[in-house]
């Protein structure tokens, strides 16, 4: 299979003069999920992203590094519709979307985990699954919006059930789980709604370790699908043991796009440092 | 730069499969860490349901020493008085009850009490129809409501400093524009909903229970009631799950000021006159009785049943106070130190379950 970066390069400049044709030729060599073409975003006279070309494609996992400042936030929220870039492109499968806000990208099956754990503790694990896409009951009781609290509980307890995490009551409020579980079903109602691109902002960096290595199971649960995964973290062993291919931003621009078979973790992190740069490579 | 050709996907997909079947399922500590947090959860349920029980007991204590105290007080006609003046209250608890879970509160509801009051007295001293006046005064509260909310949450200004403002701008005003002369409020039926009943049970209770039985259970089972209680708990969790909490607070903001507005037409009807005092003592009542039911101040939490035992305990203790001729000036005393106890109470039970 070809370099899927390679193939959307090839395809970019012909896309440009004749427009539709091209990306319908592009479409045919592979689509990615999301991506972004020539990001740039600034605050005020910082430039915190500068052209940035990244793409997220199924059934990858690509991991975001890069050190405090270097752009990883800014593009994440750039991708999820949280920030808007000064100029530069995002399509979804193809097709040139604008996001002006994270709903609009949780439209597209864009889903995003926090690393602090998102969940309103006194709602209950299914509730906080289904929260803010809640089921209602069918007939007059829905129209009032009273909820269909039976169904909403199966649907959690089978997506729970699928990705092998262990809570034994949905109905349980979300303040009596351990952090590893509830970072768990965050992860889960994001991989519940987000049928294209999961987000994961340090996923693990509240948690023990025990805990990490659970999430860190359940992303590679989820890429046997048709999904991508992007996973932003500071946990180098875990990115490289996680990630097929690593992206690494210095300074708003990404130096660096390796694949899991040919790096180490110290290569990962002379790149972040632009010790592997200002070596020559 | 350093770029590989060759996705080697085949084989990441493979070693995948095998990993998290491993790592997952055979870990034996897990089912012992859950079996521990169920333990826990066994005793953080414990903590509350002893909060909600010590409650009922309250109520239990203050109705049996009512009961030894006077004669007068487990008689039927005495019970429907103290349920009808306690109703008023308990309106505006209930709605406040919401408010405070998505972590906000109003204090300006007694001022709109007094303001909707005086209003009614000037539309009908000028001759207006005075249901047509009654329409006028809820929409008036609304809009005061929509003044709480929209300061309060878009220039995200704490609520307390907020209501406070309104609170002071209102009663300010209803006592200014009231102070000409005492008009009498009345005529075609209007005060059957503050004295009428049907069957024997008071229009005010009945306005109470109907509006407490809607919030409750559009509270437990309906999507606005979720998204209340996870606005308050975790206000960003929630609009990152798409819920419109901000639109949300306004709207409480808005039922709550009503429901100030509907207990001012109440009592106005009640009165028969216009009376900008009945403002003051309503503040500390219906706080009160939202923290005493287990609402917390810090939000996300408290229960509408909750809310109904407290309305019930200060109508008994208003009753008591009326029944044994104690003085009033004693009542704020002792709705004060209601009010902290209740706060201990929360502060506990959150300590209790960490």
């Amino acid at each position: 299979m070809n370099e899927p970066n390679g193939a959307v390069n090839e395809a970019r400049p012909v896309q440009v003069s004749e427009g539709r044709t091209a990306r319908k030729e592009a479409t045919t060599l592979r689509n990615a999920l999301l991506e972004a073409r020539g990001v740039t975003r600034s605050f005020g006279t910082v430039q915190a992203l500068n052209g940035v070309d990244f793409a997220i494609h199924p059934g990858e996992v690509v991991g975001l590094v890069g050190d405090n400042g270097a752009g990883k936030s800014t593009l994440l929220k750039i991708l999820c519709g949280a920030l808007q870039p000064s100029s530069g492109q995002l399509l979804v499968e193809g097709s040139p979307v604008v996001f002006h806000s994270p709903r609009d990208s949780r439209e597209r099956g864009i889903e995003v985990v926090y690393q602090d754990l998102a969940l309103a503790t006194e709602l209950s694990v299914l509730e906080n699954v289904f929260l803010g896409r809640e089921q209602r009951r069918t007939g007059i009781l829905g129209r009032f919006g009273i909820l269909d609290r039976n169904a909403m509980a199966r649907d959690a307890r089978e997506t729970l059930d699928s990705l092998g995490i262990e809570i034994h009551d949905v109905a349980a409020r979300c303040g009596l789980l351990s952090g590893g579980q509830r970072q768990a079903v965050a992860v889960a109602k994001a991989i519940r709604w987000g049928s294209r691109v999961l987000l994961l902002d340090e996923p693990t960096a509240a948690l023990a370790v025990m805990e990490a290595e659970k999430i860190g199971g359940l992303v590679r649960e989820v890429v046997k699908g048709e999904v991508g995964v992007v996973l932003v973290s500071h946990n180098l062993p875990q990115v490289h043991e996680l990630c097929d291919r690593i992206v690494v931003l210095l300074r708003g621009s990404i130096v660096a796009n390796l694949h899991r078979e040919d790096t180490t973790v110290e290569e990962i992190v002379m790149w972040i440092t632009g010790a592997a740069r200002s070596r020559g490579n | 730069m350093k770029e590989d050709r060759v996705l080697a996907q085949p084989s990441v997909v493979a070693t995948t499969n095998a990993g998290p079947g491993k790592t997952f399922r055979e870990l034996e500590d897990e089912r012992l860490a859950a079996e521990g947090v169920r333990r826990v959860a066994r005793n953080r349920n414990f903590v509350r349901r002893l909060q909600s029980q010590g409650l009922v007991l309250v109520f239990i204590v203050v109705f049996v020493i009512m009961w030894v105290s006077s004669p007068y007080f487990l008689t039927t006609g005495n019970l429907l008085t103290a349920a009808s003046v306690v109703s008023i209250l308990g309106i505006m608890a209930v709605l406040e009850t919401l408010l405070v879970i998505a972590g906000e509160i109003d204090i300006s509801v007694g001022s709109v009490m007094a303001a909707v009051s005086v209003l009614l007295g000037l539309m009908a001293a000028a001759g207006m129809n005075i249901w047509l006046a009654a329409i006028l005064g809820l929409l008036f509260s609304a809009a005061v409501g929509v003044i709480n909310g929209v300061v309060t949450v878009y220039f995200k200004i704490n609520s307390l400093v907020t209501t406070l403002g309104t609170y002071s701008i209102f009663l300010g005003l209803a006592y200014a524009l009231s102070s000409t002369s005492t008009v009498s409020v009345g005529g075609q039926g209007f005060d059957v909903l503050g004295s009428g009943s049907v069957g024997s049970i008071p229009v005010p209770v009945l306005f109470f229970v109907g509006i407490w039985l809607v919030v409750a259970v559009a509270a437990r089972h309906s999507r606005l009631g979720r998204h209340v209680y996870a606005t308050g708990d975790n206000y960003d969790a929630a609009v990152r799950s798409g819920v419109r909490a901000d639109l949300l607070r306004v709207g409480l903001f808005v039922a709550v000021a009503t429901s100030a507005g509907l207990a001012g037409i109440i009592v106005t009807s009640e009165l028969g006159a216009a009376a900008p005092q009945i403002g003051t003592s309503y503040l500390l009542s219906v706080i009160t009785a939202v923290i005493l039911g287990g609402a917390s101040l810090r939000g996300g939490r408290g229960r509408m049943v909750g809310t109904l035992v407290a309305v019930a305990i200060l109508g008994v203790l208003q009753n008591g106070f009326a029944l044994l001729q104690f003085s009033t000036y004693l009542e704020d005393t002792v709705l004060g130190c209601l009010l902290i106890f209740a706060v201990l109470t929360d502060r506990l039970v959150r300590r209790a379950e960490r």
